[in-house]
């Protein structure tokens, strides 16, 4: 199925063998391609009327991680919450950490929602559905360069220069982002068919948000603890872009590549999971 | 049947769909473990609670050609045009389109509420396949076709639905797509924009573009279409001219409404409620003097009883009667009630010279032959009612007695109102007022 603006020949056959994972790249990449203009409306309709009509507007994206870090400083000063030691002062650390862990679950639940929160153009509409399903993903990028900038107004304030590889940040989440758009995709087409699937994913995902140092240092005492951290991706995916911004250091450069190559991996088998289920989908949504 | 020169082409297309969510919902993720297993999904064989939607569709449509999908609600028109533009797979078949593809399946689909007019030109003529480029090029084309004047800066929600579904149309018939889809949408806005859609749709099929057309509307078919499939139950029953496909659907429509019989309970209800409740009940009813056993409608021959005739064809109906008390001045009438109207015509004895002085108790067979009526095309009712001369109540009665219905003359093409009952014999002509003005003369083709 490929959109065309020329006399271009779509056909849509119910024999079709299934395509193979490299093949659902390409047909992924060249569907986003031919569908580039409608995927960028899309997003500037949903991220314009998103703030129309809101006091604060644009202002949202600021506050709510901001929001954030003073719950966590706040636990850190009540003594409740110990983040270990840290090479950077505690609301930058935390800033960052749940600037990037809010990345990756918007990823996932913007990417896992795409087709049932635009079901009326599915219905409607021949935009092919890896650009519906991708559409927020803009959004997550606005975001991004909001929470840098952010960052160093923070910087900034606290006095702490960010380090001359802090410009690869935006490249070092990209991991995550992938990894969470491939989680996204499969639950994208699945919960199309199950509607609480994504919701039960979702809420497990959030939860490893307790494994992960997000809001803490990932050194630990406790083996068992440090064990779990270890092996536990996620702890390189945003303790390493963190590290980078500030420190210049990605901490643990071979576990990042492993993650990230993990993160690849995970982005193929999603989009190769809905290529191959994305036909079942559409009369259930 | 295939050339080289199409513009959508299918081929044993068939869609099949689950008739509850749970079943829908179980079937699909067994269909996702399947594919995620590497197994195929595909099957020509329905499953527990499943239905074929749309069953094995064949057809080929060229560029400049108009095709009408028409039938009765349910029976796959949508899921057909759903399949045509990419949203729905097919289960079974194949299907090719060539070139863009505009689909009108509902005006206005994606616009955003808080967005302007403008804005959601760019939005809908985007997942139109049309670039900025383009669609600035068309913009001020799309405002004068939709009459939005400055109102194109307003945000939709603020529109009418006039407004929205006129510059939904705009979009998509200004794209200048290859292949149009649309599902009745022709039937937007007001007189003026109705007539501007048809002008519109008209240039692009002469302009090559093929456009498929889903539509109730006889009327809007006939205008636009030059061939058709009509839709039963998913399989198509008629693929042909335009006019064979609209006399399908009509008299489709007229077995459905036989079937349903609907439309006749409220008749029979509305009049039980002036009526002696003792003595009268809904359909049927009366003294006991007389009691009907059965009514039939039969061919003209009184061999076998029918549904079904021919438009003009003669008819004979044949009730069994059973007389308990001698009877003077005995009247006997049916009335015909069409879907729309009731009593749109009588039979009566009295009137039609049949004097019944006096009766004697018995089993009588009453029959009344109609010779070449001039009903038009529909379903129709025939109400039985019997009393005296003398008397003000009713014998007995009976709603809806016998139904059947009169199908489309396939030597004419009875599409000008489906509300209309009787057609009258009548012979047209148009001469020039003025012998010498060299204008067209009309002549009737038949007068019958």
């Amino acid at each position: 199925m490929i959109p065309s603006t020329d006399k271009t020949i779509r056909t849509y056959e119910a024999s079709a063998a299934s395509l193979n994972p490299v093949a659902a790249l390409v047909a992924a990449w060249r569907e986003i391609y031919y569908s580039r203009t409608a995927i960028w409306h899309l997003f500037k309709r949903d991220f314009t009327a998103g703030f129309r009509q809101q006091i604060l507007g644009y202002l949202w994206i600021v506050i709510t991680p901001l929001i954030g870090v003073a719950s966590f400083v706040f636990m850190q000063k009540a003594g409740i919450l110990n983040p270990g030691q840290l090479s950077m002062p505690y609301p930058i650390y935390v800033f960052i950490g749940t600037s990037i862990w809010g990345l990756f679950i918007s990823s996932v639940t913007t990417v896992a929602g795409g087709l049932i929160n635009n079901s009326d153009l599915v219905m409607r509409t021949n935009i092919p559905k890896i650009g519906l399903a991708l559409t927020g993903l803009a959004k997550i990028a606005y975001s991004l360069l909001v929470n840098i900038a952010v960052l160093l107004v923070l910087l900034w304030i606290f006095r702490t220069p960010p380090s001359a590889l802090a410009i690869l940040y935006p490249f070092a989440v990209l991991p995550i982002i992938f990894f969470g758009v491939g989680l996204g995709l499969v639950l994208s087409v699945v919960g199309a068919v199950a509607r609480d699937i994504t919701n039960v994913c979702t809420t497990l995902i959030a939860l490893v948000m307790y494994i992960t140092p997000v809001a803490y240092s990932p050194d630990f005492k406790n083996q068992t603890v440090q064990n779990i951290i270890n092996w536990n991706p996620m702890t390189y995916l945003v303790d390493s872009p963190r590290s980078l911004f500030v420190t210049g250091d990605l901490r643990s450069g071979i576990a990042f590549l492993s993650a990230t190559l993990l993160s690849l991996l995970v982005l193929w088998v999603g989009a190769y999971a809905f290529y191959l289920i994305k036909d079942k989908v559409t009369e259930r949504l | 049947m295939s050339t080289e020169n199409w513009a959508i082409r299918a081929q044993g297309v068939s869609k099949k769909f689950g008739l509850t969510l749970k079943q829908s919902m179980r079937h699909g993720l067994g269909d996702i473990a399947k594919k995620i297993t590497f197994h195929s999904t595909h099957s020509e064989v329905l499953r527990k609670g499943e239905f074929w939607a749309v069953s094995d569709v064949n057809f080929e449509l060229h560029p400049g050609e108009a095709m009408a999908i028409m039938g009765v609600n349910g029976c796959g028109k949508t899921t057909l045009l759903r399949m045509l533009s990419g949203v729905y797979a097919p289960d079974a078949g194949k299907i090719q389109v060539k070139g863009r593809l505009g689909s009108l399946i509902a005006a206005g689909a994606g616009f955003a509420p808080m967005l302007s007019g403008r804005e959601n030109v760019y939005v809908n003529g985007s997942l139109l396949g049309l670039n900025n480029r383009e669609i600035d090029g068309l913009m001020d084309e799309i405002i004068d076709f939709a009459e939005l004047g400055q109102f194109i800066d307003l945000p939709v929600k603020n529109y009418s639905s006039g407004m929205y579904v006129r510059l939904g149309f705009a979009i998509a018939a200004l794209s200048r797509p290859d292949v149009l889809l649309m599902d009745e949408v022709l039937a937007v806005g007001d007189l003026n924009f109705q007539k501007k859609c048809y002008d519109r749709i008209l240039q692009l099929k002469r302009q090559g573009t093929a456009i498929v057309l889903v539509s109730h509307s006889p009327g809007a078919i006939w205008s636009v279409c030059d061939r058709g499939l009509f839709m039963n139950k998913g399989h198509i029953q008629v693929a042909g001219p335009v006019e064979d496909v609209i006399r399908a659907y009509d008299d489709q429509n007229a077995r459905n409404s036989a079937k349903s019989g609907t439309q006749f309970g409220d008749a029979a209800n509305s009049n039980s409620e002036t009526a002696s409740p003792a003595e009268y009940g809904h359909r049927e009813g009366g003294t006991g003097d007389i009691v009907c056993h059965s009514v039939r409608v039969l061919g003209e021959d009184a061999s076998i009883e029918r549904e079904e005739f021919n438009f003009a064809e003669s008819w004979l109906i044949e009730a069994d009667l059973e007389i308990k008390t001698p009877l003077e001045d005995l009247l006997l009438r049916y009335t015909v009630d069409a879907v729309h109207y009731r009593y749109i015509a009588t039979l009566d004895t009295y009137e039609q010279g049949l004097e019944l002085t006096s009766v004697s108790p018995g089993r009588y067979l009453f029959r009344v032959k109609v010779r070449q009526p001039n009903l038009r095309p529909g379903a129709y009712t025939l109400n039985l009612g019997a009393t005296t001369r003398r008397l003000g109540v009713h014998l007995y009665y009976r709603f809806a007695a016998a139904r059947f219905i009169i199908k489309s003359p396939a030597d004419r093409f009875l599409y000008a109102d489906p509300n209309a009952v009787v057609h009258l014999n009548a012979h047209f002509t148009l001469d020039p007022l003025r012998a010498s003005e060299s204008q067209t003369t009309g002549h009737q083709k038949n007068s019958a």
